[in-house]
């Protein structure tokens, strides 16, 4: 088991950088979650740490040991690819120990980690297919299988459930859970799904264009985003973001009133210095955090649109009366028949008109 | 749906008549000429004139040989070099990759009467570049239109440099269709790229090769300019003469109409025969 470091670690296809300068640090036996949307580099990144994409600029380490001219196979990692990269002429049991034979590791210790590795995906008895004649999920299992073999320092996953339906892939997640207990392996996952690295990961690296913009435990990142795009990237359904303004300050922080609602002022306790009065600042609102009338700082009355019935909760597609879309979250039970319905906002974030987290 | 259909066809008509005359009716037709015997006035049936011949016939086992020696030589020498044409093509290390690429596909589009004139002045005794080189490396000068080994392995030459470029374009296409990150999983699994090779590229590239070496064989079996044009029609004295060429020498020359229509069907039934072979050989495992 090991800890990966990466310090300033860049990437540039030709003169486009599409990773500025990245610092992770990954703690030995951790499970930590690359996220972002298509095209932040997460997958770079994590080409990067396997060694099949040069690295531009900084420093990666593994073990404690930089690894930045090191061949992919000395790097003491597996990867399993989005798209399984299993060979297709071979047999599941072939699948598994190719690597092993072709570089003449001892035929009894080949079997033994294939048959450990089957037992602990539970294929053992689809070791004689192709994977042409496997499900989805079996396909990924075995693919799984195949970085179990190598016992390496590290695992990582490239949006390995990606290719899968819904139903197996909260299947594999708990499988993957599983497996990082079992193993006690660091393992390093990358997806564009905040369900799946909100359920997997003990901390989540978010990327945008590059950047990472936060790096911190799952509750961390829900309650405490340093900006607007992380409050929005983690939580379903995302984070509401209304425009409003500073009107002044008094003892218990900052009151900012909402566009369009002269009503509606929330006041945030604000450590840091609060921008003037009249500056244009976002207040967030995570569609749970809206209450039943009187219960929160102010009321606001809103247009419903739809309403999404899920069973226990019910999700209320609304417009406030600046034309801003916003998403409540309520009991069923609480679901009123009228066009309108007047929420409290219970909870609240502040951001400056940059997206920065005003705390 | 029925009348599009019958649209649809109605549109067909004037290539399905062109279709019918020119190519079902001649394979019907030589099918029935082969059962008659034509050198005599009128025609008349008769089954063992033509087909008994051919058994009996030593200049059709002649060129029954010829054809099957280049077969078996050619073919696999050309689809080896295929390979190796294609994977040096589809390095990431090559450059001006476009311009391999139309290098190796040209032959194809060279005239064939234009590339015959060409290699019978490379390989010409007197004044050929190709002897001129193998004298100037201490080499003894072949004369390689007089002696049927020499001339054996002209043909093969020649006929290996136009189609070799073509079958490494299609071996490339089948590389190509090869996920990459199958290659990442056994590079990341200290598999080396000789190995990744043999194991991974050759295997998954099965069908494409198959498909390659039916079509060589197809066209080795039908065989004809090289030997008309380069070794003049066969030679020498029919040391090259391929099945094509009997069957040109008996039914355009000979006007033996019968005769030469017994070959081409005895060539195709060859063709179909082997190709059915190596399919069986080179079947996928359950």
């Amino acid at each position: 088991m090991a800890t990966v470091t990466l310090t300033n670690v860049a990437k540039r296809f030709g003169a486009f950088e599409v990773v500025h300068g990245a610092n992770i640090d990954i703690a030995d036996g951790e499970f930590v979650v690359f996220v972002g949307p298509s095209g932040c580099g997460k997958s770079t990144l994590l080409r990067m740490i396997a060694g099949l994409e040069d690295i531009s600029g900084g420093k990666i380490a593994i073990g404690g040991k930089v690894v930045n001219d090191i061949e992919p196979a000395d790097r003491g990692i597996a990867m399993v690819f989005q798209s399984y990269a299993l060979y297709p002429h071979m047999s599941v049991e072939q699948n598994l120990s190719f690597g092993l034979r072709m570089t003449g590791n001892p035929k009894a210790d080949t079997d033994r980690r294939v048959k450990r590795a089957a037992e602990i995906l539970r294929i053992s008895e689809l070791m004689d297919r192709r994977p042409k004649k496997l499900s989805g999920g079996q396909r990924q299992r075995v693919a799984i299988g195949r970085a179990i073999v190598r016992e390496p320092q590290v695992f990582l996953f490239d949006e390995p459930l990606s290719n899968l339906d819904a139903e197996l892939r909260v299947q594999m997640r708990v499988e993957i859970s599983r497996l990082h207990k079992e193993l006690g392996a660091t393992m390093v996952y990358v997806t564009h799904d905040q369900t799946e690295a909100m359920t997997l990961a003990d901390r989540i690296v978010v990327l945008r264009g590059g950047h990472v913009e936060q790096i911190g435990r799952p509750l961390d990142l829900y309650d405490n985003p340093d900006n607007m795009f992380v409050a929005g990237f983690v939580g379903s359904p995302k984070m509401n973001f209304i425009k409003a303004h500073i009107v002044g300050r008094d003892a218990r922080g900052v009151v900012v009133e909402l566009a369009g609602e002269e009503k509606t002022r929330i006041t945030q306790p604000l450590a840091e210095t609060a921008p003037e009065p009249g500056s244009k600042v976002i207040v967030g609102v995570r569609p749970e955090h809206f209450g039943g009338a009187g219960e929160g700082d102010a009321d606001l009355t809103v247009a419903i649109d739809v309403v999404e019935h899920l069973g226990g909760t019910s999700f209320l597609y609304a417009r406030t009366a600046n034309g801003e879309d916003v998403v409540i979250q309520r009991d069923a039970a609480k679901v009123p028949d009228t066009s309108e319905i007047t929420v409290s906002i219970r909870k609240s974030y502040l951001f400056d008109e940059k997206g920065l987290r005003l705390r | 749906m029925r009348n599009r259909n019958a649209t649809a066809y109605r549109f067909l008509t004037p290539y399905l008549l062109i279709f019918a005359i020119f190519w079902v009716w001649p394979i019907i037709s030589s099918f029935l000429i082969s059962f008659q015997a034509t050198r005599t006035v009128p025609w008349r049936f008769a089954p063992g004139f033509n087909w008994g011949r051919l058994i009996g016939d030593p200049a059709f086992f002649n060129a029954l040989k010829n054809t099957l020696l280049i077969l078996v030589i050619q073919v696999p020498v050309m689809i080896a070099l295929a390979m190796v044409m294609a994977v040096l093509l589809n390095s990431p290390l090559l450059k001006a990759r476009g311009l391999y690429r139309f290098a190796f596909f040209a032959p194809v589009v060279v005239g064939e009467v234009a590339y015959s004139a060409v290699f019978r002045l490379m390989f010409s005794l007197d004044f050929g570049v190709v002897d001129k080189l193998l004298n100037s490396i201490g080499l003894p000068k072949v004369d390689w239109f007089s002696n049927v080994t020499p001339a054996m392995a002209l043909i093969m030459i020649a006929v290996t440099w136009r189609w070799a470029g073509y079958n490494a374009i299609i071996l490339l296409a089948g590389m190509q269709s090869i996920p990459e990150d199958v290659y990442e999983a056994a590079t990341l699994d200290r598999v080396s790229k000789l190995k990744q090779f043999f194991y991974i590229t050759l295997p998954l590239l099965k069908p494409v090769i198959v498909f390659c070496a039916v079509l060589s064989i197809i066209g080795t079996m039908q065989l004809f300019t090289e030997p008309f044009l380069i070794t003049e029609r066969g030679g020498p004295g029919g040391g090259t003469e391929t099945l094509g060429l009997l069957l040109y020498r008996q039914g355009f020359r000979s006007l033996n109409f019968g005769y030469a229509s017994a070959v081409a069907y005895t060539m195709a039934a060859l063709a179909i025969a082997i190709t059915l072979v190596q399919l069986w050989l080179t079947r996928e495992p359950k």
